[in-house]
């Protein structure tokens, strides 16, 4: 801190003003500078393990351990993929087929239920409105390992196990509160005249919800949609029960098989079939970056 | 009752898929799942009641549950902290309005969106063998690399470090809270003489309480439900030496290894009545440190 | 207490320049008023002398020290925020004894003047209350309440009234005048009403897009405007406009004729400036004209009559409410040649009978 007396000349104003802002202008700039170079090393140290997981799935196995520090493949072994396709005594395509089959049809059940719901908390007066929605709330807190048994049990005697029902159907019908919730809050926005107006023209509500709410819910939609998408393909414990069969393995119970024995002898094909396996979230994530980060936001502070 | 139905029929009609799924998938589940806990079942004979039976094992005999207590205990109280610090560090580095901050923001959270998967799972396994890259890593600054997968003593480390590295969830959360803070409130605080430190904690803190709030519950509630990283790294059954036996974990191993579905609905129980009285905890601790803005007093 | 010195004072955000190179000099002891239209950088230049805006050129002086890079928490000064800014958790007392506990002051000398600027600004009753269960007016009076308790050597006000409805603003504008009189310590107050500049200051620095278009006092301003900006914004109604040029020893206007005026006319377009309340109705004045009545605004003590001139042009008069002036009538109105105002092609003052006011 500079005490430095008022100046009286307007020489002398200019020299003090250039001499502070100077100063000024250095300070800010470091002050930057460290910020920055905190924030980039940060942001390395956290990506470190994907930058080294997808260079690693090109190196040839004798390559990744050895020469851990070394990031570069020396050579690009890029059978890799192919082989990690393969490696399985069931190809990739097959399981990538299961996962893309499971998350789409859980994607369309999701929303189609949940938004069925949320339409009617949201824009329907009917009895038992309160209670039904505490109700559904509450199934927020419940975790899925005390419902898990009975579940499997269930599913067990109606002959659903070891096929792909158990972690269809319930996404028809609107297990998931969370996405209920985000549709409500979602809902509740859109101005009733809306509904109102089209009751007047003589819609019923299957036509408003149809015709007039879900267009407009387009955000909620995707949102929903994203994350449905992005839980469902990461799934691993609703697959790794219910799935018995190889052939109707997802991506994540595939690429366990590769690590389950003790002696994993072809990293490079595991890395490259793990890179596969989270490359479409990535790229939603990179896509849809707004909606995910605002979908976050918005359920923190409702 | 005409009337009745008349009122009801188009709400009744979009709530049908919800009213199956509560009844058939959550309802019907949490009351079968209790009745089970007080029965030995092994799904191929009908269950047997058993009374408190399980649950004096599991309290009194069985030194695998207490294992998993402690571990999962160790878990949350080692991981959620830590995640919530530096999610709350980030975010005011963040907050400030830095250039590129999107591109930050959006850098910091990948990690947590991948976080759950098997890949990364299955990555943090051959990053923390002993001859994978964490030990080469270390060995550069002559410090000597570990067993970090096969000791016991370590183990769980590496599972707490794969949490922390998904500080990027609560960390938008926090960045959304910091936002809403006014800035007035600090120019304020600063005529009146506060440092930054001071203005931390008399104005930061106090006004972000609704969301520390929020993100302490969502992130214990998760921590106690992990499962998929403590599987995969330990290969499905808590080795070494149980020293990664999560609850959840070790609720799988009885279910569907062994077939002891009465002990693992007790388990479950367990580990839902543990969640219960951490969020009720919080709930009513709540009252003393979290102040609401749009309470109307 | 201490004065302010302004020198130079530039604000620039990137390449726009917000503030151009402002010269002020605050009084020790004056209540002086920033006004001017929004956008004109009152508030700007509030905040450069706060600490809260970095001057970007120039210095700002208070008391003898320059504080261009002296942090705002150390510039022992109080500031009044337009929205309050009062610490939403803590209770009336706590956001009134924040600042000095920051000071590391003893508990009684805190207490103690706490209870005093409770007791001045009647907010006694209200210390436990947190600040969303108070209203509007009692919330001014805490954020007010804020800043007394530090005596400082400068009071900033930024636009502290504006939030408020009209009638609390008339009785809130008593009571910060009230403060002043008893404090008597160096206060500027940034406004965008001219009548709170008005009644309030000491001194007003109109501002207009980041320039200082003129300082003095409200008489001052009110009686010799340096400018067609001031001469507008100053006085509730605004001072007529009219356009006259140069004509042979004199401005010729239309509809009213030539007013002789002594010293020469530069060329070009010449604004002749006449406050409502100058006109001559009836009767008087060096000219005159008729003008026909197309409104009449009735406030009780007087009325303000709207009218147009055979060329087009439309005057506002003050007049008295007992004459019963109707739309359609037609009124006589003369200008007072020495009592004008004049405008040049600049827009400055030209001062040809200023000697004698």
């Amino acid at each position: 801190m500079t005490d430095l007396a008022a100046p009286t000349t307007a020489d002398q104003v200019r020299e003090v003003a250039a001499q502070l802002r100077a100063q000024r202008q250095r300070q800010q700039r470091n002050a930057a500078l460290l910020k920055h170079a905190f924030l980039i090393l940060c942001t390395l140290i956290m990506l470190y393990p994907l930058i080294w997981l997808v260079l690693a799935s090109f190196k040839p196995d004798n390559q990744i351990f050895n020469q851990a520090l070394s990031l570069w493949p020396e050579e690009f072994k890029w059978q890799n993929y192919p082989e990690g396709w393969n490696g399985l005594a069931v190809s990739f395509t097959r399981f990538f087929g299961n996962s893309l089959f499971i998350t789409i049809l859980a994607v369309i059940g999701n929303v189609l239920s949940s938004s069925f719901a949320a339409y009617a908390f949201a824009r329907l007066e009917f009895n038992g409105k309160n209670i039904f929605f505490a109700m559904m709330m509450m199934t927020l807190m419940i975790p899925y390992h005390v419902v898990l048994i009975p579940q499997y049990i269930l599913f067990l005697n109606m002959g659903w196990v070891n096929s792909f029902l158990p972690l269809i159907v319930p996404k028809f019908l609107a297990s998931d509160a969370f996405f209920v919730f985000l549709m409500v809050q979602f809902f509740r926005q859109l101005p009733r005249e809306l509904d109102e107006a089209a009751m007047i023209d003589g819609c019923s509500p299957f036509k408003i919800y149809w015709a007039i709410i879900m267009p407009l819910s387009l955000p909620a939609v995707a949102t929903a949609s994203i994350f449905t998408f992005i839980w469902t393909w990461d799934d691993f414990l609703g697959p790794l029960v219910y799935l018995n069969n190889i052939d109707n393995y997802t991506a994540p119970l595939a690429l366990r098989m590769f690590t389950s024995q003790d002696s994993v002898s072809e990293y490079g094909q595991m890395f490259a079939m793990s890179v596969l396996s989270i490359l479409p979230i990535v790229l939603f994530f990179v896509v849809f970056q707004k909606f995910i980060i605002r979908g976050i936001a918005m359920s923190g502070l409702k | 009752m005409r009337k009745f139905l008349r009122r009801n029929w188009p709400a009744y009609t979009f709530l049908t898929p919800w009213f199956i799924g509560f009844f058939l998938l959550a309802l019907g589940p949490i009351l079968a799942s209790l009745y089970f806990s007080f029965t030995n079942y092994d799904v191929i004979n009908p269950p047997r009641w058993a009374g408190l039976e399980n649950y004096e094992f599991m309290f009194t005999v069985d030194d695998r549950f207490m294992t998993s207590l402690r571990v999962t205990f160790a878990f949350v109280f080692l991981s959620v902290p830590a995640k919530l610090v530096f999610a709350l560090v980030v975010a005011m580095v963040l907050d400030k309005g830095i250039r590129g901050i999107s591109i930050y923001r959006a850098l910091f959270y990948l990690p947590s969106i991948l976080g759950g998967s098997v890949a990364v799972a299955v990555l943090w396994h051959q990053l923390f063998d002993f001859h994978g890259v964490i030990n080469s890593f270390l060995g550069l600054f002559g410090i000597e690399g570990q067993y970090w997968l096969s000791d016991p003593q370590y183990s769980l480390y590496t599972i707490v470090l794969l949490a922390v590295w998904q500080f990027g969830s609560p960390m938008l959360i926090f960045l959304a809270g910091l936002r809403a803070i006014p800035q007035e409130l600090y120019e304020a605080a600063e005529i009146d003489a506060a440092g930054k430190v001071r203005q931390f904690f008399s104005i930061t803190i106090p006004l972000l309480a609704p969301v520390i709030f929020f993100n302490l519950v969502l992130q214990t509630i998760d921590a106690f439900k992990a499962f998929t990283q403590a599987f995969i790294i330990s290969s499905g059954d808590g080795r070494p030496l149980d020293s990664l036996l999560f609850m959840t974990l070790y609720l799988y191993q009885e279910a569907f290894t062994y077939f002891r579905m009465g002990y693992a609905s007790a388990l479950a129980w367990v580990l839902l009545i543990i969640i219960a009285i951490f969020t009720g905890i919080a709930f009513w601790t709540s009252k003393y440190w979290v102040h609401y803005e749009s309470e109307r007093g | 207490m201490a004065g302010v010195s302004l020198r130079e004072v530039v604000k620039r955000y990137g390449n726009v320049e917000a503030i151009h190179g402002i010269d002020l000099e605050v009084i020790d002891g004056e209540f002086l008023v920033l006004v001017g239209p929004s956008g004109c950088g009152k508030s700007t230049l509030l905040r450069m002398v706060a600490g809260l805006e970095e001057i970007t050129d120039g210095t700002i002086s208070i008391g003898d020290r320059v504080v261009n890079d002296v942090p705002a928490s150390q510039r022992n000064l109080s500031m009044v925020f337009q929205s309050y800014a009062l610490y939403p958790h803590m209770s009336v007392r706590r956001n009134l004894a924040f600042g000095l506990t920051n000071l590391k002051m003893p508990k009684p000398e805190i207490e103690r003047r706490v209870a005093e600027a409770a007791k001045i600004l009647q907010i006694g009753d209200l210390m436990e209350r947190k600040p969303r269960q108070l209203s509007g007016g009692q919330k001014q009076r805490v954020a007010i309440g804020r800043a007394i308790v530090r005596e400082p050597q400068l009071f900033l006000f930024d636009e502290p009234l504006s939030n408020l409805d009209a009638e609390l603003r008339v009785q809130m504008r008593v009571e910060l005048a009230g403060l002043y009189n008893r404090l008597g310590t160096t206060m500027i107050y940034v406004t965008h009403d001219q009548v709170e500049a008005m009644t309030m200051a000491s001194r007003i620095a109109v501002l207009s897009a980041g320039n200082l278009e003129q300082l003095g006092t409200p008489v001052e301003l009110y009686e010799r405007p340096q400018n067609t900006f001031v001469a507008t914004f100053i006085g509730s109604p605004k001072m007529n406009m009219i356009s006259g040029a140069a004509d042979k020893g004199g401005i010729t206007i239309p509809d009213f004729g030539t007013l002789e005026v002594p010293g020469s006319v530069p060329n070009g377009a010449i604004s002749v400036g006449v406050r409502p309340e100058q006109f001559c109705v009836g009767a008087g004045g060096d000219v005159s004209t008729k003008a026909k009545i197309t409104l009449v605004e009735y406030l009780g003590s007087e009325a303000f009559v709207h009218v147009v001139l055979s060329s087009g042009a439309k005057l506002m008069v003050k007049a008295s409410s007992h004459a019963a002036h109707k739309v359609g009538d037609e009124l006589v109105l003369g200008i007072n040649k020495a009592e004008a105002h004049y405008f040049g092609p600049d827009g400055l003052r030209l001062g040809y009978f200023d000697d004698d006011r």
